[in-house]
């Protein structure tokens, strides 16, 4: 409030400048009610016409001294707004029913605080730039502005490579059967049956994932002609909350340059459900949470946790 | 799934016990999902079958599961099942002269479903004729298909439910200990659960109407 103070108010101009106002008010008014008389009773046509007329010069004299000094105040009085730094809305706290509606006091809490929260977000952003957590490779460093639609060389993987890294981790987990397919074109779905667990559709995009179902060893995983269902969800509960975390687990295994690596470590991950129903929480022991098994795996232990028990 | 009896309370009526359970459920928020009935009928061989061959008389049940309307099972105590379409019952007329239905020999459970999270939970008055003799209890944990896996899941969730009632695992489940759970594993413990009621009926118990 200090501050709004020191702007230097002239309070006394501020009543000059308002009697002014009512000064100049008046003699507008005489203006108008002067034309609105005409021309009084005189002897002569031209006395009356000479008469009125010097009246309505009176007036109109009256008129601009009455602005004149209007303009001489406004310049006194200053422009308070100008220098503060919530402008106009500043003059809020020169409202008298201040103590009921603390307004101004909201507001500059307010404006405080959405400083900080963009001095924050911008420090965010420098710290995120420096990682290289963004899923496509054409969005890293400054270089990668100069040319935003260069293609990520990633996505441009021949098929045959797709197939080879594919077919690779097929081997390496017995217990997981991964079927690859290519019904649109050049990007894979992979059909992953772990155990007599779950079914996994895979959405590939070149070496990326881009999409994950996850459903019962017993449900159906195609549409009425035949192709891959990767739309519906499973009817269970169990399978729609497993994929949420693979859905989750996308985005943790994250490295564009060695997408091949990203996609054998959401396998590995995604194998740790084959014990699904024969694992109990590690935290609290139990199998069963709200009629639930324990539905996530640690990224990095691929220890089991019921949801809420994950730190 | 497993199906297993539950005792009638002490002092309680079945119907009494049967509330009292079902309660039970929905105070854990299990939903009502309609009604479900299994239905079970004996037949032995004829005996003018018998003599020829020299061999003992073979009990064979003929069961139907409202949870599989358009199937028939046929089941032989220990032996294998046969899982037909409806019109099986038609055909065991035809074989009257081979299978004979044994008097008074039909016993059901009727009652309702509910669902929990991904269990479906049966709770059903077994009858035989006119008079109640016990109650069944059958929980469904239908995401996992090889019954061995889930057993200690089942359990917990069973512990919940029937506290001291809980039953040991199934003998079907140790059987075939990675095969795939199927319609004909549940006819086989209904079958089993309605030979342990009917023996029962010799002794009354105390409680039962
Ligand atoms: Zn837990």
């Amino acid at each position: 409030m200090a501050d709004v103070l020191s702007v230097g108010v002239n309070l006394e101009a501020f009543a000059q400048a308002i009697s002014a106002i009512q000064a100049l008010r008046s003699s507008v008014s005489r203006v108008f009610d002067c034309l609105k008389d005409g021309m009084q009773n005189k002897e002569t046509l031209e006395g009356r016409e000479k008469a009125f007329i010097a009246h309505f010069q009176d007036n109109l004299h009256s008129v601009n001294r009455d602005l004149n000094e209007l303009e001489r105040l406004s310049n006194l009085v200053g422009k308070p707004s100008e220098n503060h730094p919530l402008h106009n809305s500043g003059l809020l706290s020169l409202d008298p029913v201040q103590d009921k509606t603390p307004l101004y006091s909201q507001l500059l809490q307010a404006y405080k605080w959405s400083n900080k929260l963009q001095y924050h977000a911008g420090l965010a952003s420098g710290l995120l730039n420096q990682q290289s957590l963004k899923r496509s490779a054409n969005q890293m460093g400054v270089s990668a502005k100069r040319r935003p639609k260069a293609q990520p060389t990633t996505l441009v993987l021949p098929p045959q490579y797709v197939d080879d890294v594919i077919s690779r981790i097929d081997r390496m987990f017995p217990e997981m059967s991964i079927h690859l397919s290519r019904p649109n074109g050049t990007s894979a779905m992979l059909l992953v049956t772990l155990g007599k667990v779950l079914k996994v559709i895979v959405v590939m995009r070149s070496l990326f994932i881009d999409r994950t179902i996850v459903k019962g060893y017993n449900e159906n995983v195609y549409t009425e002609d035949g192709k891959l269902d990767i739309w519906s969800k499973s009817n269970y509960q169990v399978f729609q909350k497993v994929t949420d975390h693979a859905t989750t687990a996308l985005l943790h295994y994250q490295l564009p340059q060695m997408p091949d690596v990203v996609v054998r470590s959401f396998m590995t991950w995604l194998r740790s459900y084959i014990k699904l129903f024969q694992a109990p929480c590690q935290r609290c022991g139990k199998f069963l949470q709200d009629g639930l098994p324990p539905t996530w795996r640690d990224f990095r232990t691929l220890e089991a946790f019921h949801d809420t028990c994950r730190q | 799934s497993s199906v297993s009896q539950m005792p009638v309370a002490e002092g309680k009526s079945v119907q009494q016990t049967v509330e009292l359970l079902t309660r039970k459920l929905e105070m854990l928020g299990a939903e009502k999902q309609g009604t479900f009935c299994v239905d079970c009928e004996t037949y032995h061989t004829a005996a003018s079958t018998l003599g020829s061959q020299g061999q003992a008389g073979k009990l064979m049940y003929v069961m139907h599961d409202s949870e599989y309307p358009l199937s028939c099972f046929a089941l032989f105590e220990n032996g294998p099942c046969l899982i037909a379409d409806t019109n099986f019952d038609v055909l065991m007329v035809k074989l009257k002269g081979f299978f004979q239905s044994a008097k008074a020999s039909k016993i059901e459970t009727r009652g309702t479903r509910y669902q929990y999270c991904d269990f479906l939970v049966k709770v059903g008055t077994v009858t035989m004729g006119t008079s109640a003799r016990g109650i069944s209890v059958e929980v469904e944990y239908g995401p996992c298909v090889v019954a061995s896996d889930c057993w200690s899941l089942l359990l917990e969730f069973l512990q919940n439910f029937l506290g001291s009632h809980t039953p040991g695992a199934p003998t079907v489940f140790g059987n075939r200990h990675d095969a795939v759970y199927g319609p004909a594993d549940t006819m086989v413990q209904y079958m089993e659960l309605f030979n342990k009621i009917r023996k029962q009926q010799q002794v009354p118990v105390a409680g039962i109407r």
